[in-house]
C-alpha cells in the first residue's frame, strides 16, 4: 500500500515537470499578449512527433531530434504569433477562436501524416527502470525532469537578468508604460512566442521519452496547461511548477486508487474547485474575474 | 435624504476618501468642489456602487452600502460620467429605454421622447450613441440617461466643464428647469467658483480625500483653507 | 439634420432591414422545403437532418456567444444531456418521445446550473472552464452504467412517433420536425434581440460599468442566456438521439458537438441568426460531401483551415461579407 503511493507520487512529480514546462510556455505568451494560445499542447505534440519522426527512422535516441523540433515548432510558433498579431477586433475573443482553429490544423495534420497510433520512444536505455528502494522510475523520465528543472532554471535566469526578460516583464504589467521607455512590443512578443515554442520543443521530445503520445494528446495537453495555469497564477516560475506537480500527482493517485479513466476527470475537477474557491489561484496571483 | 457616515475608499495605498460625512437634504442643489484627484469622482462612484466603500451611506433611510451596483440605479440613485460614458451599439434612445427599464422598471416612449426634448437630443434619437455624438450631446446623453432611471438624487460629475460662459448660462437654467421639472435633488461637481455660487445654496469642498468645508458657497469660498487649496492646484 | 429615414443608424431597428430579414427568411424556408417537394434521395436528406441539427446547436452557441458575450468550448455538454435524459426519460419512464425532447432541454438547462460560478469568470476562464464541464460529463455518462449503459452505450429508446399521419421517424418527417424547430429557435432568438433585454446586452459587451449603472443587472441577464442556450443544445442533442436512436457517452458527448458549433457559427457570422443557420448546413455539407471523400482520415485539417480563414479575413463570417458586397448603408455594423 505505502508502496503503491509512494510509487504514484514519484511518478506525478516526475510528470510534473514536463507539465510545467508546457504550463510556462502558455504562461509566457499569455503574459506578453493576454492571450491564451489554444494551439499550445499542439506545438509540444509537434516536438514530440518529430522526435518520434527522428527516432524512428534513423534510429538514434529522441533527444538528437532537439535541432530539428526546435525549428519545426519555433517557425510554426512564430507563423502562429504573426496571425494572431493580424487580429484587430474583439482580440480576446477572436485569438481564442483562431488558436483553436490552428490547433484542430496541427492536430489533423499530425494525424495525417503519422496516422492516430499511440507513439513511444523504443529506446531501452530510456526505457530502463531504476530503482530507489522500493520506488521504480524509467531512466526516460528522470532524464526527462532534470532537464525540465535545469530549463526552469535558465528561464528563470533569463526573465530575471537579460535586458529581455525585464522587457517581458514590463510588456506583461503595463503595455503603456513600457512602450514609453522604448520598448517595441511586438518584438518583445515575437521573442516570447520563441521562446514558448523552444520550451514545448523541449517538453514534447521529453514527454515523447517518459509518455505516450497520440495526436489527441496535444488538446489534452492544452488543457492541462490552463489548469496549472489557473492553480499557480501566471505570476511565478515556482508557483508554475508547484501547480504541475499538484497536478501530476493528483493524475496519478486517481490511476493508482480509481481508474485511469478517472485521470483527465481529476484534474478537471481540481481545476473547478480552485477557479471558483480560490479565485486567486492556490498561490495567489492575479484576479481573473470578467 | 442622503447621508454620508464616515465613508472612507482606499486603493491599495491611496486613500481616495478618509471619513467623509455629511448630509444632504431633499431638493437641495449641492456644489461639490476641490482640486484635481481630490476624490470628488469616487465619492460619486461609492454613493452610486461603482466602488467598494467604508462606512454608511444613508438613501432614503436605508443604508445602500452593499447594495449591488444595479440596485442602487433602481432605489434612485441616478448619476453622470465626468467622461460620457455612452452605451456602445445603442441608439440614443435606445440608452434611454435600457435605462428607463432597468433603472425604473417600466417603459414608457412618451416619456423618453419628453427626456430627449429637454435634452435637447431629439434630432440625434436614432443616431449611434457612441459615434455619432459630439462632445456636448454627449454629456448631455449621460444627463437624459440618468433621468430616464426616475431618480430621486441626480450625482452631476463635470457637465458644466468645457463650455463658454453663454452656454454654460443656458445650460444652469437648464438644471434649474430639471431640479424643478422632475422634483430631484442634485449634486453637481464643478471648478467654477462663479457657477457654484450662483447654482447651489450649499457646497462641500474636499481636499486630498478629506473634507475641509461645508456651508453656503460664500462661507466657503472666503474660507483661506478652501481657496489655498483650490488656487494653489488649480494653477498648477 | 433628419436622415434618420434614408439612413437606418447602426443598431436602430430600422423597418426595411426588419422586412429585408423576414423575407430573407422567408426565401430560406421556402428553400429548406424544396428538398421535400422534389423528393431528395434518402441520404440526401439524412445529410441535410444532421445538417439541422447542427444547425440547431450553432444558433445555441451563438445566442450565447452574441447576447451573453460568452465563448463555449463546451457545448457537447449540453447536448450530450439533453439526448442522454430524453432517451432515459422515453425509455425507462415511457414518457412520450416529444414530451421527452423538452424535458432533456431542460435537463440541459439544469445542468447549466452546474456552471453559474463560471458566469464571474472572464472570457478565456469561462471557456475553458465550461470545456472541462463538458468533459466531466463525458466521463461520468461512461462511469454511471447502471444509469447510461455505460461505455457501451443505450440502444433501445423509442423514436420519433407519427403525428396527424405525418411519420416523423421517416426521413422526409424528422426533416420537417427539426426544420421546425430550428425555425422556432430562431423566432425566438430574434425576439429576445429586439427586446429591452436584447438591448442591454448588446450593450454590456462593451459598456459594462454605463449598462450596470442605469439598473441592468448583467449576471442575471447573461445567466438567462446560458439556461436558454443550454435548453436549445439540449432539445437538439435529444431530437438528434431519437432520430439515429442509438446513444454512447464517447458520441453525444463528443467534442464534435463543442466544435462543429464554433465553426458553423463563426463562418455564417455569429451576430446574426440566420448566419450560423447557413453556416452550418454549408459547413457540414462541405465537411461530408467534400472534405471527407478529399481526406477520409483527418478531414477536420480542412475545417480548422476554413476556422482560421474566417477569423483573419472575414471576422464577422458569411453575413459580414455579404455586407460589405452588398452595403445597405454606409455605417453598417453586423447585426442585421
Ligand atoms: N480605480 C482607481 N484605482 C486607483 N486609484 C484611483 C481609482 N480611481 C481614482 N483613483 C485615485 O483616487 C484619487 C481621487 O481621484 P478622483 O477621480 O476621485 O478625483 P477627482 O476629485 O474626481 O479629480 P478630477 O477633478 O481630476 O476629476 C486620485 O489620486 C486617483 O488617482
Ligand atoms: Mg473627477
Amino acid at each position: 500500500m505505502t508502496e503503491l503511493v509512494l510509487q504514484a507520487l514519484f511518478s506525478g512529480v516526475l510528470i510534473g515537470g514536463v507539465y510545467a514546462l508546457v504550463a510556462l510556455g502558455l504562461a509566457l505568451a499569455f503574459g506578453a499578449m493576454r492571450i491564451i494560445n489554444l494551439a499550445h499542447g499542439e506545438l509540444v505534440l509537434l516536438a514530440a512527433y518529430m522526435a518520434y519522426l527522428v527516432e524512428s527512422r534513423t534510429g538514434l535516441d529522441p533527444y538528437f531530434a532537439i535541432p530539428l523540433a526546435l525549428i519545426v515548432v519555433g517557425v510554426a510558433s512564430w507563423i502562429l504569433f504573426l496571425l494572431v498579431d493580424r487580429i484587430k477586433d474583439h482580440r480576446e475573443l477572436n485569438s481564442l477562436i483562431l488558436t483553436f482553429a490552428i490547433g484542430i490544423i496541427l492536430t489533423n495534420a499530425i494525424l495525417l501524416l503519422f496516422a492516430s497510433d499511440v507513439r513511444t520512444t523504443s529506446s531501452a536505455f530510456l526505457q530502463d527502470a531504476v530503482s530507489f528502494g522500493d520506488v521504480y522510475a524509467m531512466r526516460g523520465e528522470l532524464i526527462a525532469f532534470v532537464l525540465a528543472l535545469v530549463l526552469m532554471g535558465v528561464l528563470w535566469w533569463w526573465l530575471k537578468s537579460s535586458w529581455y526578460g525585464r522587457a517581458v516583464r514590463a510588456v506583461s504589467s503595463n503595455r503603456g508604460a513600457a512602450q514609453l521607455m522604448g520598448i517595441n512590443p511586438t518584438r518583445i512578443e515575437t521573442v516570447s512566442f520563441l521562446v514558448a515554442g523552444a520550451l514545448a520543443s523541449f517538453a514534447g521530445i521529453a514527454l515523447y521519452t517518459m509518455s505516450v503520445v497520440q495526436p489527441a494528446t496535444g488538446h489534452a495537453l492544452t488543457v492541462k496547461a490552463f489548469i496549472i495555469t489557473v492553480l499557480a497564477g501566471v505570476g511565478s516560475i515556482p508557483g508554475v511548477f508547484l501547480g504541475a506537480v499538484l497536478l501530476g500527482l493528483t493524475e496519478a493517485l486517481t490511476v493508482t486508487f480509481a481508474s485511469s479513466a478517472l485521470q483527465e476527470l481529476a484534474g478537471m475537477v481540481l481545476f473547478l474547485l480552485v477557479l471558483f474557491f480560490m479565485p486567486n489561484g492556490l498561490f495567489g496571483a492575479r484576479a481573473r474575474r470578467g | 435624504m442622503l447621508k454620508l457616515d464616515a465613508v472612507t475608499v482606499r486603493f491599495g495605498g491611496l486613500t481616495a476618501l478618509s471619513d467623509v460625512s455629511f448630509e444632504i437634504p431633499q431638493g437641495e442643489i449641492l456644489g461639490l468642489v476641490g482640486p484635481n484627484g481630490a476624490g470628488k469622482t469616487t465619492l460619486f462612484n461609492s454613493i452610486s456602487g461603482l466602488v467598494k466603500a467604508r462606512g454608511q451611506i444613508t438613501f432614503d433611510g436605508k443604508n445602500v452600502i452593499r447594495l449591488p451596483l444595479h440596485r442602487r440605479a433602481r432605489v434612485g440613485i441616478g448619476r453622470t460620467f465626468q467622461i460620457p460614458q455612452p452605451m456602445h451599439h445603442l441608439s440614443v434612445r435606445e440608452n434611454l429605454a435600457v435605462a428607463q427599464v432597468f433603472g425604473a422598471g417600466r417603459y414608457d416612449p412618451k416619456r423618453i421622447d419628453e427626456i430627449l426634448t429637454v435634452m435637447e437630443l431629439s434630432h440625434k434619437a436614432d443616431a449611434d450613441a457612441a459615434s455619432a455624438l459630439a462632445l456636448q450631446e454627449l454629456k448631455r446623453l449621460e444627463i437624459a440617461k440618468a433621468l430616464a432611471t426616475e431618480p430621486k438624487l441626480l450625482l452631476l460629475d463635470e457637465v458644466l466643464a468645457g463650455l463658454e460662459s453663454n452656454a454654460k448660462r443656458t445650460f444652469m437654467l437648464k438644471l434649474r428647469e430639471l431640479h424643478r421639472l422632475f422634483g430631484l435633488t442634485i449634486v453637481i461637481v464643478e471648478h467654477d467658483i462663479e457657477t457654484i455660487s450662483e447654482l447651489c445654496t450649499r457646497a462641500v469642498v474636499l481636499n486630498f480625500g478629506q473634507l475641509i468645508a461645508d456651508g453656503t458657497p460664500a462661507e466657503v469660498f472666503a474660507n483661506p483653507a478652501v481657496m489655498e487649496s483650490y488656487t494653489g492646484t488649480a494653477h498648477a | 439634420m433628419s436622415h434618420s429615414a434614408s439612413h437606418p443608424a447602426a443598431g436602430s431597428p430600422a423597418g426595411s432591414s426588419t422586412a429585408r430579414g423576414i423575407a430573407l427568411g422567408a426565401g430560406l424556408l421556402v428553400l429548406a422545403l424544396v428538398p421535400l417537394m422534389v423528393g431528395a434521395s434518402p441520404y440526401m436528406l439524412g445529410l441535410l437532418i444532421s445538417a439541422l441539427i447542427l444547425a440547431g446547436l450553432a444558433l445555441s452557441w451563438a445566442l450565447l456567444g452574441n447576447l451573453g458575450g460568452m465563448v463555449s468550448f463546451g457545448h457537447a455538454a449540453f447536448f450530450g444531456v439533453g439526448a442522454y435524459a430524453s432517451a432515459l426519460l422515453a425509455a425507462r419512464l415511457n414518457v412520450p418521445v416529444l414530451l421527452a425532447i423538452p424535458i432533456g432541454g431542460l435537463f440541459a438547462t439544469l445542468s447549466s446550473l452546474a456552471m453559474l460560478p463560471a458566469l464571474r469568470l472572464s472570457g478565456p476562464y469561462f471557456a475553458l472552464a465550461i470545456l472541462a464541464y463538458a468533459q466531466i460529463f463525458r466521463i461520468l455518462a461512461t462511469e454511471l452504467d447502471w444509469l447510461t449503459g455505460g461505455a457501451a452505450g443505450l440502444q433501445r429508446f423509442p423514436s420519433l412517433p407519427t403525428v396527424f399521419g405525418l411519420d416523423l421517424s421517416e426521413r422526409a418527417g424528422s426533416y420537417v420536425l427539426v426544420l421546425a424547430c430550428v425555425v422556432l429557435f430562431a423566432l425566438v432568438y430574434v425576439v429576445i434581440r429586439r427586446s429591452h433585454v436584447g438591448t442591454a446586452l448588446r450593450a454590456i459587451a462593451e459598456s459594462e460599468d454605463a449598462t450596470r449603472v442605469v439598473g441592468v443587472n448583467a449576471t442575471v441577464l447573461k445567466t438567462w442566456m446560458l439556461l436558454l442556450s443550454a435548453f436549445i443544445a439540449g432539445v437538439f442533442g435529444a431530437l438528434n438521439a431519437h432520430i439515429i436512436g442509438f446513444l454512447e457517452p464517447d458520441y453525444a458527448f463528443s467534442g464534435i458537438w463543442s466544435v462543429m458549433p464554433i465553426i458553423a457559427a463563426v463562418f455564417g457570422g455569429y451576430r446574426t441568426v440566420l448566419g450560423p443557420i447557413v453556416g452550418a448546413v454549408v459547413i457540414y455539407l462541405f465537411d461530408q460531401v467534400v472534405a471527407k471523400s478529399l481526406i477520409p482520415v483527418g478531414h477536420q485539417i480542412l475545417l480548422g483551415i476554413v476556422l482560421a480563414v474566417m477569423v483573419l479575413v472575414a471576422p464577422n463570417g458569411l453575413s459580414g461579407l455579404v455586407a460589405r458586397l452588398f452595403p445597405r448603408s454606409e455605417k453598417h455594423h453586423a447585426e442585421a
